[in-house]
């Protein structure tokens, strides 16, 4: 039984990472555009069908794919910032509508391009390592590293260098910051393009894990967006621990209650929260 | 309450077109609108961001159809107790939220994860709701006529009458209500919360009175809705729901009476004016609200009164 439970519970770490991710792009896009991009989890599509055509049909080596994806999803980010969000900032009901026809849009072309069929992508890294009775495949555990490893150097970037200093100064007095010569509006599209980059990396590992199916954005985008609550909105690291905390939350929840309920589990965890800890978990630091 | 004259034409419509998909169409319209009308009353009232009316519309469907089969109650008997059922779960959710003072994106957060706990419920509890496969509702409303007595409402324009007739008890009730002193305490709350308690107004129970009332509109309309297409199933309740609700109240303009109704007309009518197939159709509709949100931030509504406003200055 330890082992089964062993096991969920890194299943809902791996899980967690891919909530994490999407987590991120939302705390980052909140804090310095005001609004929440419902259509991230879109990027996240892309992304990960960017990979399964660039590895699969065109048969472009893992990482040159993976590169590609990310660069698509980046491009396509600049585009809808560029079209949409520059017209939305700081209107989180406008932002939210905005993204919804974006969603509605990116997810009927899918359905065109790709139909409903669920698609697999071949093997990238085959194995796994046994650990005493538990057994982790390597590519999710390579996936989870990879996750962990770009939100890490996020968080390192942000808070260290220049850009962390005029995106935290931006964050806390947009006037002032820009006195002192931010350049906000670069800022704003970067964060915006940024954050559709890493959502596409996260497709891009989420194809070599699951199968694709083009209303898989829906999904972790709200999961995202809970990930983000739960640790407190405008904390990066905090974003990894509350996609983690929400996947463990569902993979143990749905092994001792009914699975049906599973995303159910998460959702009553984030309303707790709210209620007792309004700022999250871990405080969120706007 | 003058623009509520615009009605009248509505009425005499059946006499000039016969055509069933303008009038379903319009029945589909009128059905919607009742449930925009709802979320404006909270959002656009009250100023509150709540991401549960589809939830309620779905409990008003599941509730008014399980009471008649299971009580053998007729379909307005059943309804009223579907309004007991989204009156009590309105207030335990709304007391749950301005207790702990959520408001904007955390309020909408937190509505949505009750909205999604019901979507899970309806889903799951098969014994009850028959899951995903949802229901097949044979029986139709019906009403006392003077002169015809009792009808049962099966064919399209009598149905068109009904959805008509119910679009305009909500038109009329909420823009009475907007117009009283609880919809100008509503107000108050909207343009500044802190405000408005220092004048003495007791902020928690307005709001949760709004929420209440914006939710038993909803499932007023979810109700219509269910006997209407005669299938109830777990998605009346989905987030998408609740999205297209609020893409029409804002779409057609936010704190205005007829605006939820404008809205409705435009993104319920317009996929169907243009030939496409299914898929597009929604990128369709994605492409109109964008395109709306950005050209006209006030919706169609606020946009042609500044527009008439302008011309009355002028001349």
């Amino acid at each position: 039984m330890t082992q089964v439970v062993v096991g969920q519970i890194l299943n809902g770490i791996i899980l967690g990472s891919l909530y994490g991710i999407i987590a991120l792009g939302v705390t980052m896009t909140f804090g310095i555009t005001g609004i929440v991009n419902f259509a991230l989890g879109q990027f996240m599509m892309i992304g990960a069908y960017a990979t399964w055509y660039f590895t699969d049909l065109a048969k472009f080596p893992f990482p040159v794919a993976v590169a590609l994806a990310v660069l698509i999803s980046a491009a396509a980010g600049l585009l809808a910032d560029q079209a949409l969000f520059r017209f939305t900032r700081n209107n989180l009901v406008n932002g939210l509508l905005v993204s919804i026809g974006l969603i509605s849009v990116t997810e009927s072309v899918a359905l065109l391009l790709f139909t409903t069929t669920p698609k697999n992508m071949d093997t990238v890294i085959a194995g796994s390592w046994t650990l005493g009775a538990i057994t982790l495949p390597r590519m999710k555990v390579v996936a989870f590293l990879l996750l962990a490893a770009v939100i890490g150097l996020t968080w390192l970037g942000l808070s260290r260098a220049w850009l962390g200093r005029a995106t935290r100064a931006y964050a806390q007095n947009p006037e002032a910051a820009m006195l002192m010569g931010v350049p906000t509006k670069l800022l704003q599209t970067g964060v915006v393009v940024y954050s559709c980059a890493i959502a596409g990396f996260g497709g891009a590992l989420y194809a070599c894990l699951f199968s694709l199916e083009p209303t898989l954005g829906g999904l972790f985008i709200l999961k995202g967006v809970e990930s983000a609550i739960l640790a407190g909105v405008g904390n990066l690291l905090g974003a990894l621990a509350g996609g983690v905390i929400l996947g463990v939350t569902e993979s143990v929840g749905s092994l001792y209650l009914p699975s049906a309920f599973r995303d159910a589990y998460g959702l009553v965890f984030l309303v707790a929260i709210l209620l007792f800890r309004p700022a999250g978990l871990f405080g969120g630091q706007k | 309450m003058k623009a509520l004259w615009f009605l009248i034409p509505l009425y005499l419509l059946p006499l000039v077109v016969t055509s069933d998909t303008v009038l379903t169409v319009l029945i589909f319209t009128f059905l919607l609108s009742i449930l925009a009308i709802g979320f404006n009353i909270v959002f656009g009232g009250a100023g509150q961001l709540t991401m549960f009316h589809a939830a309620a519309f779905g409990i008003g469907s599941y509730a008014t159809f399980l009471s008649m089969l299971h009580f053998g109650l007729p379909f307005w008997l059943g309804f009223l107790v579907a309004v007991v059922v989204i009156v009590l779960v309105s207030i335990v959710i709304g007391w749950i939220c301005f207790k702990f003072r959520l408001k904007e994106f955390y309020f909408a957060v937190v509505t949505m994860a009750f909205a999604e706990l019901c979507r899970l419920i309806a889903l799951n509890w098969t014994s009850v709701t028959n899951g995903t496969l949802g229901m097949l509702v044979l029986e139709k409303p019906t009403l006392w006529l003077p002169g015809s007595g009792i009808v049962k409402i099966e064919q399209t324009t009598p149905w068109y009458f009904l959805t008509l007739a119910s679009l305009t008890v909500v038109l009329v009730f909420s823009a009475l209500l907007m117009r009283s002193w609880i919809g100008r305490n509503f107000s108050a709350i909207r343009l500044n919360e802190d405000l408005a308690q220092t004048l003495g107004i007791d902020t928690f129970r307005y709001k949760l009175l709004a929420f209440t009332i914006s939710n038993v509109i909803a499932a007023f309309a979810g109700a219509l809705y269910g006997f209407y297409t005669g299938f109830i199933e777990p998605s009346y309740l989905s987030v998408t729901q609740s999205l297209d609700a609020i893409a029409m109240a804002l779409l057609g303009g936010v704190s205005t009476i007829l605006g939820p109704v404008v809205g409705a007309l435009v993104l319920t009518s317009l996929p169907h004016l243009i030939e496409l197939p299914a898929e597009l159709r929604v990128a369709v509709y994605g492409i109109i609200l964008i395109l709306v949100i950005l050209v006209m931030p006030r919706g169609i509504v606020g946009l042609a009164a500044g527009f008439f406003k302008r011309q009355t200055h002028a001349s």
